[in-house]
């Protein structure tokens, strides 16, 4: 790449200077006014073998001095020029055919190749972008299909353990049910009992201490004859 | 007669009471003496207590039976409580009563009643009880208010129970 850069670079300058070279002579070639006049006017003075004033107002000295007043031709150069230019040009072309020419051909193929790599690697790396969202999006069908069996299944898990906590809550409040039942029940029972026990013994209580009030010397007199009676007549 | 020394020592009172002749009196003077110590834990405790001095425990038996008692029977229980046998006299009384009727061919028949039967219905309660069962018993009354009414008999293991008391125990049982 540098050998190409340094060829880029040469060739300009040499047309530069070829071009700066070559300029002077071609200048050097073309004649001013005043230089014209002279030399017209000192051939007319030598024509004139000397004599200053007759060249002066000689007409055709005249008419030949005005012509050196006329430009040269906008389109035609001068042969010099002609011969100048086409010898730069000659050597610049033969310069730039040999030098120029081959370094930018080199430098535009390498470009060209460069950015023709620079195309297929871009096609390359669009083919891989693609098939990487091809695979992305394959990635995301399933991700989102397997997202959406397992939301399936966490609805379906979900149900079935509520439908199973409703079966529990039932089986236990119809338990909690049967055992306030039995233990109403029971209670009832208890209390029942306890209530004929303080019955009983307020009952007999009562029974006794009447008993007690009414057992004076002749009942408990008759009561131990009765004693004896049943005594004496449980024989055997 | 599961003890030897309860059955030794009413074979000794049995013995004296025979040779002093006043066994019937002697027997209900123990009977009495014995329902008395049954009956009340303080007196019990404190005659069959041995941290108790001899002398204190035999001036008890003194004081309780001076007056109450024939000089043979206070000598009787004195032997006893002084031996330190006072928690069996209850026991000891029992036997030699057993073993003084024994000597009459007779059984003990333990009367519990709320009153005192009179002599007539002894007699014809030993007559009933022998009309029943056979055995020729001698009646030995204790007086026990918590029978209320009536009268519980034991010859033995035997028990008769007429009292007022069990028919009231039958009534709350029939209550439950």
């Amino acid at each position: 790449m540098s050998k190409l850069r340094n060829r880029l670079l040469v060739a300009p300058l040499l047309a530069v200077l070829g071009l700066v070279a070559l300029a002077g002579p071609a200048s050097a070639s073309g004649e001013s006014v005043g230089g014209c006049m002279a030399e017209l006017f000192t051939e007319a003075i030598e024509e004139a073998h000397g004599d200053v004033a007759h060249a002066a107002h000689d007409v055709a000295v005249q008419s030949a001095l005005e012509k050196c007043f006329e430009a040269p031709s906008p389109i035609i150069p001068e042969v010099n020029e002609i011969i100048w230019g086409g010898s730069a040009f000659l050597i610049l072309f033969v310069i730039m055919a040999k030098k120029g020419f081959p370094a930018v051909k080199g430098a535009m193929d390498a470009r060209a190749d460069k950015i023709r790599d620079d195309l297929d690697a871009a096609d390359q790396a669009k083919t891989d972008a693609q098939s990487v969202k091809t695979d992305y999006e394959a990635q995301l069908a399933d991700a989102k299909a397997e997202s959406s069996r397992i939301i399936n299944e966490a609805r379906v898990t979900a149900d079935q353990l509520k439908a199973d906590l409703a079966v529990q809550a039932e089986a236990s409040i119809a338990e909690m049910r049967e055992r306030a039942a039995a233990d109403v029940e029971s209670s009832r029972q208890q209390a029942i009992a306890d209530l004929r026990t303080e019955v009983a013994s307020i009952a007999l209580g009562a029974a006794e201490r009447v008993v007690q009030s009414s057992l004076n010397a002749e009942v408990h007199g008759n009561l131990i004859d009765a004693y004896i009676d049943e005594v004496a007549e449980n024989n055997g | 007669m599961a003890n030897p020394q309860v059955a030794g020592y009413a074979e000794a009172l049995f013995a004296v009471a025979a040779a002093e002749g006043n066994l019937a009196v002697v027997e209900d003077e123990l009977f009495g003496f014995a329902q008395a110590i049954r009956s009340n834990d303080e007196l019990r405790s404190t005659l069959a207590d041995g941290n108790v001095p001899a002398g204190r425990r035999l001036q008890v038996v003194e004081d309780l039976l001076s007056g109450q008692a024939t000089a043979t029977t206070s000598a009787l229980v004195s032997l006893v409580v002084g031996a330190g046998r006072a928690a069996d006299l209850p026991a000891i009384v029992d036997a030699f009563i057993e073993r003084s009727a024994a000597s009459r061919n007779k059984a003990v028949a333990t009367v519990r009643s709320a009153v005192d039967l009179s002599v007539d219905q002894r007699q014809r309660l030993a007559e009933a009880i022998k009309t029943s069962s056979g055995k020729d018993v001698e009646i030995k009354v204790v007086i026990d208010p918590t029978v209320l009414g009536g009268v519980i008999t034991e010859i033995g293991d035997d028990i008769i129970d007429g009292s007022v008391r069990r028919r009231l125990n039958q009534l709350r049982e029939s209550f439950r």
